[in-house]
């Protein structure tokens, strides 16, 4: 087996690499075909950027990303603003919203928050009554104050997250991260995506986890909720594991036969693939058994109540995942959009999330992983310290809009600094005013960790040299250990 | 043109045919091809014809090590290159081999067999309701594009997202491609077709049939050891089936009600036979070959 894997590399990198566009994409060919004992003429090209190798040594080997989708109110859950409860229904006053210069996000009422805030932990850091788990876990957790983004709309938003651009069909971050480094994972895909919703929402879709224009062996797959996890992981009725197998075999002969005629070195490719297909169909059931786990680990997850049951679930499965190699996690929970209801439908938000966030930050932690294992949790922006204008009509329905000059983002684990404040927002949490960071300077940490400068992990597209980070981004290290 | 043809465009950077893109390869090439579509009245189908009839599109693409040594992405086509099938050839051969492709054209759009839950991000409320009859079987190209939800097999086929211009696809090889083409019941519903296709306009004894199945999938005669290979593969599936009754009636059960042909078993056929049958046909349809343009 480790020989069609070593294969399997070698030939998806040759072959991703033949199809790419000149530049780095031959030089990195020319170094492979050296490699593999090809003579090349012109053996003075040299390759600047390794992949496949971090460019200095790690913190972080596996990223799960909680990513909460919809924009998650910071002032309802981590930023205790006292001046906002004062000014409750006031005005919120002009010095704040003076570069406010949105088509539908206005100005209005300054809405309080009906939470009550708590220190947790040997540095006393601040959560509502929401996160009554989360908060437990605080000495683990650097929390962000004064992240701040550029656009207030969901979708260019979680673009910008996920892909480090507003543009479509950019590479997602774990791409990236898969490109950059590989993946250990030998029965399964080697970035997983998980999704749960508290109700219908299209806030999520597979332009967050596309590979862009890096290789489709890249992209993210998303486990589904319903039927198969992976699309296609059953055999059709009828077809047991020996037919499957005897399937497997003869195809697995015939294609042989092929390579030795044509010496199409597709054709081993092929053949790794249906030997990993075959791998992950053996491994799925194993991953999704959780009958080896503790019965005081799935109640930690909450996996015995209705519900916590879903996240907890997709929680104790990104565990498990990075446990067998697969490098990037992604867990999307939507959604916090909540222009409308806030105080009803966020508890329901956390309800969901808050204990299996934790478990899985404490299992991490109690295993040993969570050095190595880096966490993010947070969406594409925050919420308005004002009342949402554009669809609350009146106090009992009220919501807040949209919010990206001033939001919380939680990170843990990887070589991150846990038990830690990054970064502050002025007295009404609107504007970040210290240690304000970018989702650009997120994603450079968190390459960072990866061993990965973001600068230097680069593809040449269109004739220029592509980066998660496009031209910006400086590493926090104020976030760092 | 010259990059669905061969591959790799006469400028290779089809994103960019600017100054930062990559040069020709044959500049002369280019050029004459250039002029021959204006004569040609700008034709497209003209230059397809003068394309694939030429010599140079007419090479074996078996690789030979001698040229690779000097020309590794052979730029200088001295040979062909073995191209796999773009996502919707795959949809339509592996329907038209197995005799289910609905040939006409025009129409509405169309809702293949899709698994539960696959749009859950669709935008907007509008339900993806499979669509019945003959509309089951029509080509790729009329399948109902949905940015947000995209149609999932012709996605793991590299088939552009319609959310970014795409002036090259790429051809990857991954293990999700194998699990569609095994496992997937549209496919799965082909090489049940595929196999009632061969026992249907055959009827010598296994080993010409065998031939008969290969030959209609690959366009060409198996070599001896590729037939016996599939003959044991058959023996060897009849044989688990044999054991598995229960399997054997299932793989030959009809998938869906519309299928008003003569069924799956007859007078002179065990399940396991035809069962054997649709695995054999499975196992042609899966073929590195069978999707590969060589």
């Amino acid at each position: 087996m480790s020989n069609i894997h070593d294969l399997l590399g070698i030939q998806q990198r040759r072959r991703f690499l033949r199809d790419c566009v000149g530049g780095i994409g031959t030089i990195a060919l020319a170094q492979l075909l050296a490699e593999d004992g090809v003579a090349v003429e012109n053996s003075s090209l040299t390759d600047p950027q390794k992949q496949k190798s971090p460019h200095y040594t790690p913190t972080a080997k596996n990223v799960i990303f909680l990513n909460m989708a919809g924009g998650p109110s910071q002032l309802d859950l981590f930023d205790n603003k006292a001046l906002l409860q004062k000014l409750d229904g006031s005005p919120i006053p002009d010095s704040f919203v003076a570069d406010l210069n949105d088509t539908v996000i206005k100005g209005g009422s300054v809405m309080a928050t009906p939470r009550t805030f708590s220190r947790t932990g040997d540095c006393g850091m601040e959560f509502s009554d929401l996160l009554p788990h989360l908060s437990q876990t605080a000495d683990e957790l650097c929390m962000i104050r004064a992240m701040h983004t550029d656009t207030a709309n969901h979708h260019p938003a979680q673009l910008l997250l996920n892909c480090g651009t507003q543009m479509f069909d950019h590479p997602s971050l774990g791409t990236w991260v898969n490109y950059g480094l590989g993946s250990q994972s030998r029965n399964l895909p080697r970035f997983v995506v998980l999704k749960s919703y508290s109700k219908d929402a299209s806030l999520v879709g597979p332009s967050l986890w596309t590979s862009g224009f890096l290789s489709s062996t890249y992209r993210g797959v998303a486990f589904r909720s319903k039927g198969d996890p992976i699309l296609h992981l059953t055999n059709p009725d009828g077809v047991s594991q020996s037919f499957q197998r005897a399937r497997l075999d003869a195809i697995g002969e015939l294609n042989q036969l092929r390579l030795e005629t044509t010496h199409d070195q597709e054709i081993a490719t092929r053949m790794a693939s249906y030997e990993l297909a075959y791998r992950m169909q053996m491994a799925a059931p194993e991953l999704l058994d959780f009958s080896d786990e503790t019965a005081e680990t799935l109640a930690m997850y909450g996996i015995d109540n209705e519900q916590t049951r879903w996240y907890g679930t997709n929680c104790l499965l990104a565990r498990r995942m990075i446990e067998r190699g697969v490098r990037f996690v992604q867990l999307y929970h939507a959604d916090w959009d909540h222009h409308l209801e806030l105080n009803k439908l966020l508890p329901i938000d956390c309800g969901m999330t808050d204990q299996p966030a934790a478990a899985l930050i404490t299992d991490l932690k109690q295993r040993g992983l969570l050095d190595e294992t880096l966490v993010v949790w947070g969406g594409e922006f925050g919420r308005t310290p004002m009342i949402e204008v554009r669809r609350a009509s009146n106090l009992e329905v009220a919501g807040r809009d949209h919010h990206p000059f001033g939001f919380t983002m939680l990170m843990a684990g990887g070589g991150v600094k846990g038990g830690h404040i990054v970064g502050e927002t002025d007295e009404l949490g609107y504007h970040g005013v210290k240690d304000r960071v970018h989702i650009h300077d997120l994603h450079a940490t968190i390459l960072h960790c990866l061993g990965l400068d973001h600068e230097r992990l680069t593809y040449r597209h269109k004739g220029r040299d592509f980066r998660l980070t496009d031209v910006r981004g400086n590493v926090v290290t104020k976030v760092l250990a | 043109m010259w990059q669905d043809f061969f591959g790799r465009g006469l400028v290779s950077t089809s994103a960019d045919f600017g100054t930062r893109g990559e040069p020709p390869t044959h500049p002369e090439l280019l050029d004459w091809l250039a002029n021959e579509l204006i004569e040609q009245d700008w034709s497209m189908k003209s230059m397809h014809e003068r394309i694939v009839t030429s010599a140079t599109y007419c090479q074996s693409s078996t690789v030979r090590p001698e040229l690779s040594a000097h020309d590794p992405s052979n730029k200088l086509l001295a040979s062909q290159s073995s191209l796999r099938f773009t996502a919707e050839a795959v949809r339509d051969c592996t329907l038209a081999v197995s005799g289910l492709l609905v040939d006409k054209i025009g129409g509405q759009s169309v809702v293949p067999r899709q698994p539960e839950g696959e749009d859950m991000e669709k935008f907007g409320n509008d339900q993806w309701t499979e669509s019945e009859g003959e509309d089951r079987y029509r080509r790729a190209f009329y399948t109902s594009t949905r940015r947000t939800a995209p149609f999932p097999q012709l996605e793991t086929f590299d088939a552009p997202t319609a959310r970014d211009t795409c002036t090259r696809r790429e051809r990857s090889n991954t293990p999700l491609q194998a699990l569609t083409l095994l496992n997937d019941p549209v496919f799965f519903e082909a090489a049940q077709a595929l196999a009632k296709r061969i026992l249907r306009e055959h009827h010598g004894n296994l080993d010409q049939r065998i031939e008969y199945g290969f030959r209609i999938c690959t366009s060409r005669l198996p070599a001896a050891s590729e037939k016996k290979s599939l003959r044991a593969s058959y023996q060897r599936l009849h044989e688990i089936l044999q054991q598995e009754p229960t399997s054997a009636s299932k793989i030959v059960a009809i998938p869906n009600a519309d299928m008003t042909s003569a069924d799956m078993t007859s007078a002179d056929m065990t399940s396991a036979d035809m069962g054997a049958w649709v695995g054999l046909s499975s196992i042609l349809l899966n073929l590195h070959e069978f999707i590969t343009r060589d």
